[in-house]
């Protein structure tokens, strides 16, 4: 179970949270200009590490927000400065 | 003011235990705004506003409820504070109901459901938040040391959370 | 049979190989099992960081079926099944095959023409499959509360007969053992931790045992497939989850077969020993913790009593989680890649146990041919980038 710390809430237990996955993937400023493999990639591939990973949650059953977090991916441990 | 259509989603409903009864048709109405002229509660934090309660929903919305009937003049309120500013006012009472969960078994009987941490260190009168009991999502709010419980949930989910807390109160009554 | 005492050597790791497979499941044994046995290589290495078979391999719960909706799909299972039925004879191990049955329960008028399009499409592919009414699941599976006033009342269920499970620890023994004796050093403890390049191509693996070169290495890595990947400058469009599943008490025989239920979300059976065996969807975030969260194990123990509420009388003994590498369409990938010599097999998500045969069988065409078989040509890296998935979350949602 993790305790997830709403950024506006406070620490939170998981179940009321929902997953985003990776954060900071950018949509690229001028889609018709990728390649077919650039597309692909920027629509189908994410980081997967193993260890620190930033990602987004959203506190749906809280306040409804969005937010990034650091997680390590190994520990479970929430990076503070996140 | 409150009319003969109105209808709580909880009406026929007995609760079986004492402590735990139906606060049908409070008024309640939702502000989202950035900044407003009065103090408004920070977060997890009841506060008041001309003798209405305001609960702290979100980094920019709050929930103002208060007695039956009550909602067309807190829009009023809310709109006269708001003057030029912008922000959103919307009546919700139709969103939720209230349940009122109180005594000496108020706490553990919510614990069995909620995964907030209710200790009176953490959690006291005064404290609100937006959480889960059992499953359903909820506003809950701590009013006083009894403790007393408020607990506000939609109208869809409500008469399952009474079956709920019908079943998490019965070993203590 | 009388047990052997050794099922494989303990051999001396040689400092080059023909083809170095990286991970000791499932897939990496029967993908060099069928690499000496289909095509004659025999200089072959399974590297395994921890022990035979302790990753995954040991933590599903070892449904078998075929009955996945895509005509892809449907060739490469049911060619594992076909696979499975001749496996404890051809391995001349009993791998203890139960084709006990998979029924696919059906909660909601969605479910019900899910499930009768998929029996329709799994019979145009010559895959057994069954349309069930709620009586006839009832007289198939005894257990199942089909009563009509539950909040989701059994409408129907898919039945594939020749469904059914295997024992897993049997089935790595099994392919371990046949790979040894056809020359293939299985070498644990071995981690890779880096690969030796020659130009653009992979020569051969780093390892905490030191480099070894190869002709051509292949990844059967399962959720550890995007950080070795990565090692070789190789971005994967997969992403690691916890997947967990328990076991009750060992239990006299009460569930004849294996139901499954998308919408309820839980699926169980009964091992050979009698535990109840129960499993159900990932953790929704990525990690690598081998570690999930109570909240799913209690939804599947509700989800399972609701279906089967004798189950009330049951006891949970254990719980676990192993990593599973999801892909964007719930399908594998299995083929080469864009670096020379580097070959991929992952994607497998919650359901590769019961591909294991077909799995290995095509990746060691692959590795052999420098290409992939028609059987995993659809399932390569480049339909992210053709656009020519191959989507399974339908067939696959509980999808084990
Ligand atoms: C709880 C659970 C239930 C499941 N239930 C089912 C089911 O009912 N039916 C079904 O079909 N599938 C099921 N699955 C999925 C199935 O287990 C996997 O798809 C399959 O086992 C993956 O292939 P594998 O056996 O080769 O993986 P693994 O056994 O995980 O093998 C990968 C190996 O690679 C090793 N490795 C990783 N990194 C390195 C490195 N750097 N160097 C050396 N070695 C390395 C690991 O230690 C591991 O042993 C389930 C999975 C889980 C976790
Ligand atoms: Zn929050």
């Amino acid at each position: 179970m993790l305790l997830i710390r709403c950024p506006w809430c406070g620490p939170r237990n998981e179940v009321e949270f929902s997953y985003g996955g990776a954060a900071d993937v950018v949509y690229p400023p001028d889609p018709d200009a990728l390649s077919d493999a650039e597309w692909g990639e920027y629509v189908f591939v994410r980081d997967n590490p193993r260890g620190p990973f930033a990602e987004r949650w959203v506190h749906t059953a809280g306040c409804r927000r969005w937010f990034r977090a650091v997680r390590n991916t190994v520990t479970h441990e929430f990076r503070e400065e996140s | 003011m409150t009319d003969d259509l109105m209808r709580s989603p909880l009406a026929g409903v007995t609760f079986t235990a004492p402590f735990v009864r139906e606060l049908p048709f409070l008024a309640m109405v939702n502000l989202r705004v950035g900044t407003f002229p009065h103090p408004l509660p920070g977060p997890n934090r009841v506060g008041t506003l001309d003798g209405r309660d305001v609960l702290w929903l979100g980094p920019d919305e709050w929930l103002v409820v208060g007695p039956p009937g009550d909602a067309p003049a807190i829009e009023t309120l809310l709109h006269q504070a708001l003057g030029d500013t912008h922000g959103s006012v919307v009546d919700v009472s139709a969103n939720r109901t209230t349940l009122a969960v109180s005594g000496p078994h108020a706490r553990d009987t919510l614990a069995k459901g909620c995964p907030l941490d209710l200790h009176p260190s953490v959690f006291g009168p005064g404290h609100c938040a937006q959480t889960l009991l059992a499953r359903a999502q909820v506003v809950l709010r701590q009013v006083d040391a009894d403790p007393t419980y408020h607990v506000l949930v939609r109208g869809s989910f409500a008469p399952y959370l009474a079956e709920w807390l019908a079943d998490a109160t019965r070993e203590f009554w | 049979m009388t047990h052997p005492d050794r099922l494989w050597r303990n051999p001396c790791l040689k400092w080059s190989y023909d083809v170095v497979i990286v991970g000791g499941g499932g897939h990496g044994l029967a993908t060099a099992y069928y690499l000496a046995r289909e095509h004659g290589i025999t200089n072959v290495a399974v590297l395994e960081k921890g022990w035979l078979a302790g990753g995954n391999m040991a933590r599903n719960t070892t449904i078998i079926r075929s009955n996945y909706l895509m005509d892809e799909s449907a060739a490469i299972y049911e060619h594992a099944m076909k696979l499975w039925e001749g496996l404890s004879d051809e391995l001349d191990y009993d791998i203890l095959f139960s084709q006990r049955g998979v029924l696919n329960l059906a909660h909601t008028l969605g479910d019900v023409r899910e499930g009768v399009r998929r029996v329709n499409a799994n019979r145009l592919n010559g895959v057994d499959a069954e349309w069930l009414t709620p009586d006839q699941v009832k007289e198939f599976c005894p257990i199942v509360d089909i009563s009509p006033d539950v909040r989701y009342p059994v409408l129907g269920a898919t039945l594939q007969p020749r469904g059914g499970i295997a024992k897993h620890d049997h089935v790595a023994w099994a392919y371990a053992r046949a790979a040894d004796r056809l020359g293939v050093d299985l070498v644990q403890g071995c981690e890779v931790t880096g690969f030796v390049r020659s130009g653009g191509r992979v020569v051969g693996v780093d390892t905490n045992r030191g480099p070894i070169r190869a002709g051509a290495v292949a990844l059967a890595s399962a959720g550890h497939s995007s950080v070795l990947a990565s090692l070789a400058g190789l971005r994967l469009p997969i992403q690691s989850h916890p997947l967990q599943a328990m076991v009750s008490e060992l239990l006299e025989p009460v569930h004849p077969c294996v139901v499954m239920s998308n919408h309820v979300h839980v699926y169980v059976s009964q091992a050979h020993k009698g535990e109840l065996v129960l499993g159900a969807g990932i953790d929704p975030f990525n990690s690598y913790a081998q570690r999930g969260s109570v909240h799913v194990v209690e939804h599947q123990l509700a989800a399972a009593l609701e279906l089967f509420p004798v189950f009330g009388h049951a006891h949970v003994l254990r719980t676990w989680a192993g990593i599973v590498d999801t892909s964007p369409d719930a399908s594998p990938i299995v083929g080469p890649t864009p670096v020379p010599g580097l070959y991929v097999n992952c994607g497998w998500g919650t359901g590769g146990f019961k591909a294991t045969p077909a799995s290995g069988w095509v990746y060691a065409h692959t590795i052999a041919h420098g290409e992939p078989h028609a059987l995993n040509r659809p399932f390569g890296l480049d339909r992210f980038t053709t656009g020519a998935l191959v989507d399974e979350h339908g067939a696959a949602a509980v999808a084990h």
